[in-house]
């Protein structure tokens, strides 16, 4: 038992500590947070608009400094000296991709993270080269980024990112303004990102997404972590879901609907996608 | 794509057409270094078939190597022309009260007049201009301004400035974006009917545009530092290799061009 606790500390990549935010305006964006974020996590934040989920993820990326609370990347205190290092090893895939895109061409965009790490310039070069392999981005790196459509804008975005090589990688709502063909290719993406063990933190409002694909769900709420629990915990919780005005999701409802009227049995196996309620009935 | 591209003419048509250009491929500071010594000679040389030579040469430069309709060129040329043409009357008539020249136009009050030599220095200031202008279009339409400006920043350019022209250039297509977004929703809703509609609306569109700037440059700093932003912006280039034919057939054109000034 212990051995186990000990390794579940040791693959803990994150830890915030009571950490809390106040934007100039006055606004109290945190309200002391407490989170441990390990490694291979799939996250899924949920929240209304001006809960706090963007403040915290810039806060766990080093961009805002806490007003109180201190963050431990890998047992470490982060502090001015080391915070270079929380930004390689988180990164923050923002919302809008034009929000985000800075240089003027996919090559040059996708190498700034890298170059910012201060490396040997071969060495940015595979990182890039990677990158956009990754992304399936290679026909287009000498492209400026105003000639890209809005799903390769988001691809483009994420390069960026998967460049540093971050252990933790954070989406702000990346599937805000998808279609539905690049919604899909996002979640392959998160799939593959998801068996390399990368840690994976999203924020979104769609909760028969969060279902899906979370195994930790985190519920948000005036800059205070509501709920911490795994996706069935959190979407059981119906006072929490209230609180923070949260739809249940579809699944969930339909299967328990089911089980009232006795279609199927009571194993409490709650179906995570169709596929899975497939097998429900074979 | 193209469609959005004709819509909006000048700096993003051009825009357009230097990132589909057939010599974005060629190294863009022999680009830059060419096109400057090519309008530097123009301009030295002062000779009337030198003139026309850079300047056909450059629109076939443009129109076959780079693969910009003839067309598309000419209507771009069309802007300059006009100017250059305007400028060359002024300087080739004169006004007086009496018929000094050899051509002269009897306006009652005033003769308009102009003579066989003012009309050759005229034509040759003209075409020298013209020649310049089309070695600068070369330029232009085949090497998109971000490559540009990252050869000013290779010719020591204070950093500051580089930095600068690399933002406002990303930005423009930005604001570019949301301002015909915004003007879409105002035309729905009627907002330039009439031209006192129109000018309030635009002034509210451009009254937004700053709001908005001011919050976008907010997040987009941000995302910069969550990238590890340090006070400079840095990317990787990919080395367009300068290869020796292009040396060769670069200098050749100089010096023919050269030759063509001392014998002529």
């Amino acid at each position: 038992m212990e051995s186990r606790q000990q390794e579940a500390e040791s693959s803990v990549i994150l830890e915030i500590r009571d950490l809390t935010y106040r934007y100039e305006t006055g606004t109290q964006a945190l309200d002391g947070v407490n989170l441990k974020i390990r490694t291979g996590e799939r996250i899924a934040v949920l929240g209304a608009n001006g809960a706090g989920k963007s403040t915290l993820f810039l806060n766990m990326n080093g961009v805002l400094s806490p007003d109180r609370g201190e963050i431990f990347l890998h047992g470490e205190k982060v502090n001015k000296k080391n915070i270079n290092a929380l930004r390689k090893k988180v990164g923050i895939v923002f919302q809008d991709a034009d929000n985000q895109i800075i240089a003027s061409t996919v090559l040059a965009e996708v190498s700034f993270g890298p170059m910012n790490l201060k490396l040997a310039r071969p060495e940015v070069a595979r990182m890039v080269d990677e990158a956009l392999d990754y992304m399936e981005l290679n026909e287009f790196r000498d492209r400026p980024p105003h000639y890209l459509s809005g799903g390769e804008k988001k691809r483009v975005s994420i390069a960026d990112i998967i460049a540093m090589r971050p252990e933790v990688i954070i989406f702000d709502e990346p599937t805000a303004s998808l279609d539905p063909v690049n919604a899909g290719m996002l979640e392959e993406v998160l799939e593959k990102l998801g068996s390399e063990n990368k840690t994976i933190i999203i924020s979104t409002h769609d909760v028969d997404f969060a279902y899906r694909w979370a195994q930790r769900v985190l519920v948000v709420c005036g800059g205070k972590v509501l709920r911490d629990g795994t996706a069935l915990e959190v979407f059981s919780d119906t006072e929490t879901l209230k609180k923070a005005h949260l739809k249940r999701p579809a699944l969930m409802d339909i299967y328990e609907l089911l089980v009232e009227k006795k279609l199927v049995p009571d194993q409490k196996k709650y179906p995570r996608d169709t596929e899975n309620f497939r097998d429900l009935f074979e | 794509m193209s469609g959005h591209s004709h819509k909006h003419q000048g700096a993003q048509s051009i825009d357009y057409y230097a990132y589909t250009s057939g010599m974005r491929k060629v190294n863009a500071s022999f680009k830059v270094l060419f096109s400057v010594t090519l309008l530097i000679l123009c301009i030295v040389l002062d000779h009337i078939w030198v003139s026309v030579t850079v300047m056909a040469g450059m629109g076939l430069l443009t129109v076959c190597a780079g693969g910009l309709s003839l067309r598309r060129y000419l209507s771009l040329m069309k802007f300059p022309v006009a100017f250059i043409l305007m400028g060359s009357i002024a300087i080739a008539a004169g006004i007086a009260a009496r018929p000094y020249g050899d051509f002269n136009l009897n306006l009652h009050f005033f003769y308009l007049y102009t003579s066989g030599a003012d009309l050759l220095r005229a034509a040759r200031l003209g075409l020298k201009a013209l020649g310049a202008v089309s070695a600068m279009y070369m330029l232009t339409l085949s090497t998109p301004a971000s490559e540009i400006i990252s050869v000013l920043g290779r010719a020591h350019l204070p950093k500051l400035l580089v930095e600068l022209m690399n933002m406002i250039y990303r930005f423009i297509f930005i604001l570019m974006d949301v301002q015909s977004r915004m003007s879409t929703a105002a035309r729905a809703r009627l907002g330039y009917e009439g031209f006192k509609r129109s000018c309030y609306t635009f002034g509210h569109i451009a009254g937004n545009l700053l709001i908005l700037s001011f919050r976008k440059a907010g997040i987009y700093y941000d995302a910069l530092e969550s990238r590890g932003y340090d006070g400079e912006l840095k990317f990787l280039e990919e080395e367009k290799k300068i290869k020796a034919w292009q040396v060769f057939a670069a200098a050749g054109y100089l010096l023919a061009l050269t030759a063509l000034a001392v014998i002529l």
